[in-house]
C-alpha cells in the first residue's frame, strides 16, 4: 500500500452514526501505476440474429486506491466489459479479444480453473441484486466461510471467525448471531452489506461494483457508498463502479468513462467529464437529469432510443440522436467513426466526437441549460 | 385542517384520516395468528385542480398503497376520500364508475401494465367503450391520443412488444388520458426507464399538465425528479406523512429530521460543480415493521433528537408559528429556521 493511500486511511473520519459527518469524497487518493489495464477489449456474442457487438475497443487503466465509474444506459456495454475482467462470460458463447491485465497478469484466454483462483482473491464483484446473489439454502456465515476457504487452507472455525469479523466490519449488528441466519432473514441493505463482506473477505485488490445501490433506498444507498469509500481508504483497493446514476458518480468517482453503444465515448476525471464534458451524449445526459439541490426549469431529453447492438450505425453510434451532426462538414458523423482522443486545449478528458469546437458549444448552448 | 387555504381555492380531492390495513398471517401458534400491517395509517391530503403533489419516501412507507387506496384499487379500511365534495372511499363499485373516469392511474412497470395480446389500439379503446365515449369515432380518438403522447398514430395496430420501454410508458399514459381524467395518480412512472428516456416522459407529463390542466399525485423515490415536477411534496414514513408543504419549503427548509436525513442521503450531481458538499446525516438501522410500529412518533427509533415525549405522544402534522402557513411538520422538535440552509 502506498504512502498516499495510508494517508487517506488516516484522514477518513469515523464520526458516530446518526450525526452529521463529512462528505464521502476523500480529499486525496493514490496516483500509483496502473493495477488493472484493459487494452482494446472487445466482447461479442454470436446469436441467431447475428453478432451482438456488446463492447468494442475499450481501453482504460486503474491504479490501486482509485475509483473508476463506468456510466451508460441499458445495453451500453458497461456491465459486459466488467464481467470480462472477472472471466464470467461463457467462453463457448463469447468472443473476447484484446487484453486485460491484473497486476501484470493476463486474464483474457485463461481457463476457468485459473479464473477461479483470481476471482475473489485478486478481484471481486458485487452485484445489483443481493437477493439473488446469495444462496437461499445456506446461512450467510456458511457462505462467507466457504468463500474464504476457497482461497485459504484453514479450518472451518478459523474461517467462521473471519466471516464474523467481516460481517462486523461492514456494519452488521450482532455479527455472531447474524452469521447463523439465512439471507431471507436480512433486509435489503443488510444483504448488500453481507455481499460486500463476501466480496472483501479475501482482500481483493480490485472490487467491481455493478449497480450496487440501484435496488436500495437512498438512506441505505448512502450507507453503502460510505462503507465502500471507507473500505477503500482502509485497504487501498481499486474500485470499478458501474452505474447509470450520474449523481452517484459525482459523489464517488475519481475517473469516469461514459459508454454508448458498446464504446467509450468520453473518458477523464470526474470533474473533466461531469463539469467540462466534450461529447454531446454526455451533454444530453446532464441536461436530462433534475438535480436534487437545484431547480431546473426545463429538462432537455435526448431524442430517440439507444441503438441496437446487432446493427450499429456506421460512423458515430450517437449520430442518429445527436443534435449537432449538421455542425460537422460532409456528413462525416454518419460515415466515419471518430477516435477517442483529446479534443480541445485545456483540462478536458478524451472524447469520441468530430465536433471541432466542443468547448465553445458546451459553454454557449449546453451549460446554461444545466446550471 | 383548513382546506381552502390556497387563495380560497377548494381542493379537487380531499383525503382525511385515510387508513389501509392489511391482515397477514403469522406462524405463531397451532393455526397461526393474524396480525395487521398498517400500511397507511391516518393520512390527510389536499389536491388542487391542475397542481402536482409529490409523494416521497422509502420502500414500504406506504406511498404506493396510499395512491392505490385513494383511487380505490383497494378499498380503504377507514377514512374519507372526497372528490369534488363526493365521498369515494365507501361507495359501492357501481356508484364508483363515474369516478373512475375522473381519476386515472399510470403504473411503474411499462412491461407488466399492458396486455401483451392486445393491440395498442384495443388497449386505448377499451376505456372509451367502457365509459361510452367517442362513440363511432373510437379509432380517430385513439389516433389523436397516440399523437398526443408522441407516438405514431399509424401504429395503433401494433402490439406492446413492438415498442421500447419509454414508448410503452407513453401507451400507458394515452390509456389514462382516453377518458379525460381530472386527476392522474402516477406511481413511479419513470423509475424503470433509462435516464435519456426518463426526461422525455417527464416532459410529456409536464405538457399534459400545462395543456390539459390535469392534477397529478406523483409517487416517486427520486427526489430530484420530484423537485423538478411537483408543486408540493408530502414525505411519508411508516404509513404517515411527516412533512408536507410547497416544494421550495420542503427542499430548502426541511424541518423534520427524517426529511433532512432523506435529502442529505440523496446523491447530488452538483458536488462536482463546486457546490459545497452537504453534511451527511446517516440514519442507523432499518425501518421498523409496520405490523408493530413504535409508539408515539414512528421515526423516534432512528432519530437523533428523540426524547421521552416522542415515545409517549404522537406528534401532530401541523404548521408551526415560524413556518410558512402551508408547511406542516409532524415532529416534537422540528429544526429551527435560522441556520437551516447552512445545515443541510
Amino acid at each position: 500500500m502506498s504512502a498516499a493511500v495510508n494517508e487517506a486511511a488516516h484522514s477518513a473520519a469515523h464520526t458516530p452514526a446518526g450525526g452529521p459527518r463529512p462528505s464521502r469524497r476523500p480529499s486525496h487518493k493514490g496516483q500509483d501505476e496502473a493495477f488493472l489495464v484493459v487494452d482494446d477489449l472487445s466482447v461479442q456474442f454470436p446469436t441467431e440474429d447475428g453478432l451482438v457487438k456488446a463492447v468494442q475497443n475499450v481501453s482504460y487503466s486503474l491504479p490501486l486506491g482509485r475509483t473508476l465509474a463506468i456510466v451508460g444506459e441499458s445495453g451500453s456495454g458497461k456491465s459486459v466489459s466488467s464481467m470480462a475482467i472477472m472471466g464470467l462470460h461463457d467462453p463457448k458463447r463469447t468472443i473476447i479479444t484484446g487484453s486485460i491485465t491484473l497486476g501484470g497478469e493476463q486474464i483474457v484466454g485463461r481457463s476457468q480453473d485459473d479464473m477461479r483462483k483470481i476471482r475473489g482473491q485478486v478481484a471481486s464483484i458485487i452485484f445489483q441484486d443481493p437477493q439473488s446473489s446469495l444462496h437461499p439454502y445456506f446461512t450467510v456465515g456458511w457462505q462467507l466461510r466457504e468463500a474464504y476457504r476457497e482461497h485459504h487452507q484453514v479450518s472451518k472455525s478459523v474461517a467462521h471467525t473471519r466471516a464474523i469479523e467481516m460481517l462486523d466490519r461492514v456494519g452488521i449488528p450482532h455479527p455472531k448471531r447474524r452469521a447463523d441466519q439465512y439471507p431471507f432473514e436480512f433486509s435489503g441493505g443488510m444483504r448488500q452489506r453481507a455481499m460486500i463482506a463476501m466480496a472483501l473477505i479475501n482482500d481483493p485488490q480490485l472490487i467491481i461494483a455493478d449497480e450496487p445501490t440501484t435496488a436500495l433506498d437512498v438512506t441505505v444507498q448512502a450507507q453503502i457508498l460510505d462503507l465502500l469509500n471507507d473500505l477503500q481508504a482502509e485497504f487501498g483497493s481499486a474500485i470499478i463502479m458501474i452505474t447509470h446514476d450520474l449523481a452517484v458518480v459525482a459523489e464517488v468517482a475519481d475517473d469516469v468513462m461514459v459508454m454508448y453503444g458498446g464504446r467509450a465515448v468520453e473518458h477523464g476525471t470526474a470533474e473533466q467529464v461531469l463539469v467540462r464534458p466534450n461529447h454531446p451524449y454526455t451533454w444530453g445526459l446532464l441536461q436530462s437529469i433534475p438535480a436534487v439541490s437545484s431547480e431546473q426549469a426545463e429538462l432537455y431529453p435526448i431524442k430517440g432510443n439507444p441503438p441496437s447492438l446487432l446493427s450499429l450505425p456506421p460512423g458515430c453510434s450517437f449520430a442518429p440522436r445527436c443534435p449537432y451532426v449538421d455542425r460537422v462538414p460532409d456528413g462525416k458523423c454518419r460515415t466515419d467513426l471518430p477516435e477517442l482522443i483529446s479534443r480541445s486545449a485545456g483540462d478536458h478528458g478524451l472524447s469520441r466526437c468530430h465536433l471541432s469546437n466542443p468547448d465553445a458549444i458546451f459553454a454557449a448552448e449546453v451549460e446554461p441549460r444545466i446550471a | 385542517m383548513e382546506s381552502t387555504n390556497r387563495a380560497g381555492q377548494t381542493p379537487i380531492l380531499t383525503v382525511r384520516d385515510l387508513k389501509m390495513h392489511f391482515p397477514v398471517k403469522n406462524n405463531e401458534g397451532l393455526l397461526g395468528g393474524r396480525q395487521i400491517v398498517k400500511a397507511v395509517d391516518g393520512v390527510d391530503l389536499d389536491l388542487y385542480a391542475g397542481e402536482t403533489l409529490g409523494l416521497v419516501g422509502e420502500s414500504g412507507c406506504g406511498k404506493s398503497t396510499l395512491g392505490r387506496s385513494i383511487i380505490r384499487l383497494t378499498r380503504p379500511t377507514a377514512g374519507s376520500v372526497l372528490f369534488q365534495g363526493t365521498e369515494m372511499a365507501t361507495i359501492g363499485e357501481r356508484q364508483l364508475r363515474p369516478f373512475r373516469r375522473k381519476l386515472q392511474m399510470i403504473f411503474q412497470d411499462p412491461y407488466g401494465s399492458l396486455n401483451p395480446r392486445q393491440t395498442v389500439g384495443t388497449i386505448i379503446k377499451t376505456p372509451l367503450e367502457v365509459h361510452g365515449l367517442a362513440k363511432g369515432k373510437e379509432k380517430e380518438r385513439v389516433q389523436d391520443l397516440l399523437a398526443r403522447v408522441g407516438l405514431n398514430p399509424e401504429h395503433y395496430n401494433r402490439y406492446p412488444s413492438e415498442f421500447s420501454g419509454g414508448q410503452r410508458q407513453r401507451i400507458g399514459i394515452a390509456r389514462a388520458l382516453a377518458v379525460e381524467p381530472q386527476v392522474i395518480i402516477a406511481d413511479e412512472p419513470v423509475s424503470a426507464l433509462d435516464v435519456s428516456i426518463q426526461a422525455q416522459v417527464i416532459n410529456l407529463l409536464n405538457a399534459l399538465r400545462r395543456d390539459l390542466g390535469i392534477a397529478f399525485i406523483f409517487i416517486a423515490h427520486d427526489l430530484g425528479v420530484v423537485r423538478h415536477f411537483c408543486d408540493r411534496v408530502a414525505v411519508m414514513y411508516l404509513g404517515k406523512i411527516v412533512e408536507y408543504g410547497p416544494k421550495h419549503e420542503v427542499y430548502e427548509r426541511p424541518r423534520h429530521p427524517y426529511t433532512q436525513a432523506l435529502l442529505s442521503a440523496a446523491p447530488d450531481l452538483n458536488v462536482v460543480r463546486g457546490v459545497p458538499p452537504k453534511e451527511h446525516i446517516r440514519l442507523v438501522g432499518d425501518v421498523p415493521s409496520p405490523i408493530d410500529p413504535p409508539s408515539g412518533c414512528r421515526f423516534r427509533t432512528r432519530c437523533w433528537k428523540a426524547q421521552a415525549i416522542c415515545a409517549e405522544q404522537e406528534p401532530v402534522l401541523e404548521s408551526r408559528d415560524d413556518s410558512a402557513q402551508d408547511h406542516r411538520i409532524a415532529c416534537h422538535f422540528p429544526a429551527q429556521l435560522e441556520g437551516l440552509t447552512a445545515a443541510v
